[in-house]
């Protein structure tokens, strides 16, 4: 469904993407982790392109995706939740969950109706916010709740697109271990055939919802397998330890 | 994004029955000033269609309104197209030129789209300014307006011109509504509040604001006809970035991405103008006094100021009124 050959990424003298290949199968569940630094979120920013490789490519269902900007990506079904919140602020959650919802349906450019009052965009807007578990909120402004129903709400954005891969970058940074709780459960109640990836800092909730684990250290894979595999791995806990070493 | 409420509602039938009421009662020059109100209300609800709602501040569309007064004058005058079809072709082409600058301007934010668009409306102001086909400073002249004798409409007499052009103002109005209640204006809303995510969520965003940037040429370009056939004489001076620099203030001092506010601000605007006018040159000074105490009170214009003040307690009483309604007392077609 999602797959990167070799890119590679660099700012200056700094290689922050070497040669990163990864292949994701329909329904899968990877889970990246990496300290930080790691190029985890750069990854995502290449992915979906908010920033071009150097050299590489990325593959969404099939068709070498790389040269589509932002949005033709978003539309052919990769999208993205962010690490800090970046949301419609002024507007209700109803409002936010319509809008990406409106684009979807293809009413987002139309001037004959109020695309939130098209009964296919108020179908999604429930059930996604039944899916993110923000029904309370609906008519809340987005500065009126609360932090934890924010992170909610960005994942629910995302969600509203129907997307075939959806990539969330850090869904519980932030919120208290009751709220990454209720996001396992979430993420585990997410349709089985969407594909997920997700960099997780949260090592429960990594082993908890991965199929397969990716872990990415100074811009490289350097470890790709089984969660049994990873939790098993001194490679691992040397890198969150901190003792590893480029070799 | 844009919402209706109790108190817009309110401030709308105000508006209407007082530019109504000098429409059928005022004498020349009252209908003259209310004349220019209403011109002024149009281009201001243009610009409050991008800059309120899509927060695309745009110093061009003074020389937009004056691409619909010229292309009006141009079509009737030397091409000798009848004033339905002299307007028509003036409202397309002022459309077209907004949507072009629209599109280039979009990739640019804040003070750069802001200079953008008034490098476009100086090259506009120049070209008219030195073209002979535009007859230089010294303008065009003899420009007709429209023949509405077959309803029994004589618009050379300034009440009946006053009164079509308040039904031209109402029906922007309603136009300008329809547009932000749209896919597209509730999009744009996305786009100011959000550019970056609404692009990560498929929206083709250039492409929004460029249409909106279009539509609101239309309403420009239509306000340039409707200044033309009002003072039957066109000017450089229509281009001018005055113009647009005069249209952001009334937009300011009205509301702000309210669409009722720049109404108000309008009426307001154009009365100071005359009435201290009349007392002292110096008015622009009154202005920008008012200016300067509505931006320091942090109040979204005159009309954010009444809704602060009146607007939640009104919603309230709304809302209390619906909640006291026994349901025994709510008859039903069953």
């Amino acid at each position: 469904m999602l797959e990167t050959r070799n890119l590679d990424k660099s700012f200056g003298a700094v290689h922050v993407t070497r040669g990163v290949s990864l292949k994701l199968e329909r329904g899968e569940r990877r889970v990246i982790l990496g300290p930080n630094g790691a190029g985890k979120t750069t990854l995502f920013n290449l992915l979906v392109g908010e920033l071009t490789p150097d050299s590489g490519s990325v593959h969404l269902a099939g068709e070498n995706v790389t040269a589509l900007p932002v949005a033709r990506r978003a539309r052919q079904g990769l999208s993205r939740s962010y690490q800090k919140n970046t949301l419609f602020d002024g507007l209700t959650v109803e409002e936010n969950l319509g809008l990406a919802a409106a684009i979807h349906t293809g009413h987002a450019t139309t001037l004959r109706r109020d695309s939130l009052a098209r009964p296919e965009v108020r179908e999604i807007v429930a059930e996604v916010a039944n899916q993110v578990n923000l029904m309370p909120y609906l008519h809340a402004r987005v500065s009126e709740v609360s932090y934890g129903v924010r992170r909610q709400l960005e994942v629910g954005v995302a969600l509203a697109t129907r997307p075939l891969v959806l990539l969330m970058d850090e869904p519980t940074s932030g919120v208290g271990p009751e709220m990454a709780k209720g996001f396992h459960d979430l993420l585990n109640n997410l349709p089985r055939d969407l594909t997920l990836l997700i960099i997780e800092h949260d090592m429960d909730l990594a082993f908890d919802v991965a199929d397969t684990i990716t872990v990415l250290n100074y811009g490289e894979v350097v470890f790709d397998g089984l969660p049994e595999a990873a939790r098993g791995s001194t490679l691992l806990k040397e890198i969150y330890l901190g003792s590893w070493e480029d070799a | 994004m844009f919402r209706h409420t109790p108190l817009r509602y309110g401030a709308l039938v105000l508006l209407a029955s007082a530019a109504l009421f000098q429409a059928f009662t005022a004498e020349y020059f009252g209908l003259e000033i209310l004349t220019e109100i209403v011109i002024l209300a149009m281009l201001v609800i243009a610009l409050d269609m991008v800059a309120g709602f899509g927060g695309m501040v745009s110093l061009c569309h003074g020389a937009l309104l004056g691409v619909g007064a010229y292309g009006y004058a141009i079509l009737s005058t030397k091409l000798g197209l009848t004033p339905v079809v002299a307007m028509a072709g003036a409202v397309a082409i002022t459309g077209a030129v907004a949507w072009v600058i629209g599109a280039i301007c979009a990739r640019s934010h804040g003070i750069y789209f802001i200079m953008a668009t008034l490098a476009f409306g100086q090259m506009g102001y120049s070209y008219v300014f030195e073209a002979p086909l535009f007859g230089g400073d010294d303008g065009l002249g003899g420009i007709a307006r429209l023949d509405l004798s077959l309803i029994g409409l004589d618009l050379n007499d300034g009440r009946s011109f006053a009164l079509f052009s308040l039904g031209v103002l109402a029906a922007i109005y309603g136009v300008a509504v329809l547009i932000l209640r749209s896919g597209l204006g509730r999009s744009l809303s996305g786009v100011m509040h959000n550019e970056q995510r609404m692009r990560a969520l498929g929206l083709t965003v250039w492409r929004v604001k460029a249409d909106v940037f279009g539509l609101s040429g239309l309403i420009s370009g239509l306000a340039g006809v409707m200044a033309a056939q009002h003072v039957m004489f066109v000017s450089p001076g229509l281009l001018s970035w005055t113009v647009s620099g005069e249209a952001l203030v009334v937009v300011i001092l009205g509301g702000l991405g309210t669409l009722v506010g720049p109404l108000l601000g309008a009426a307001v605007f154009v009365l100071l103008k005359h009435e201290v006018g009349a007392l002292t040159s110096y008015w622009h000074l009154v202005v920008g006094i008012l200016l300067i105490a509505v931006v320091m009170s942090r109040a979204n214009g005159i009309f954010g100021w009444i809704e602060a003040r009146f607007g939640a307690r009104i919603e309230r009483r709304a809302a209390d009124a619906v909640r006291d309604i026994d349901p025994r007392e709510v008859k039903t077609d069953a």
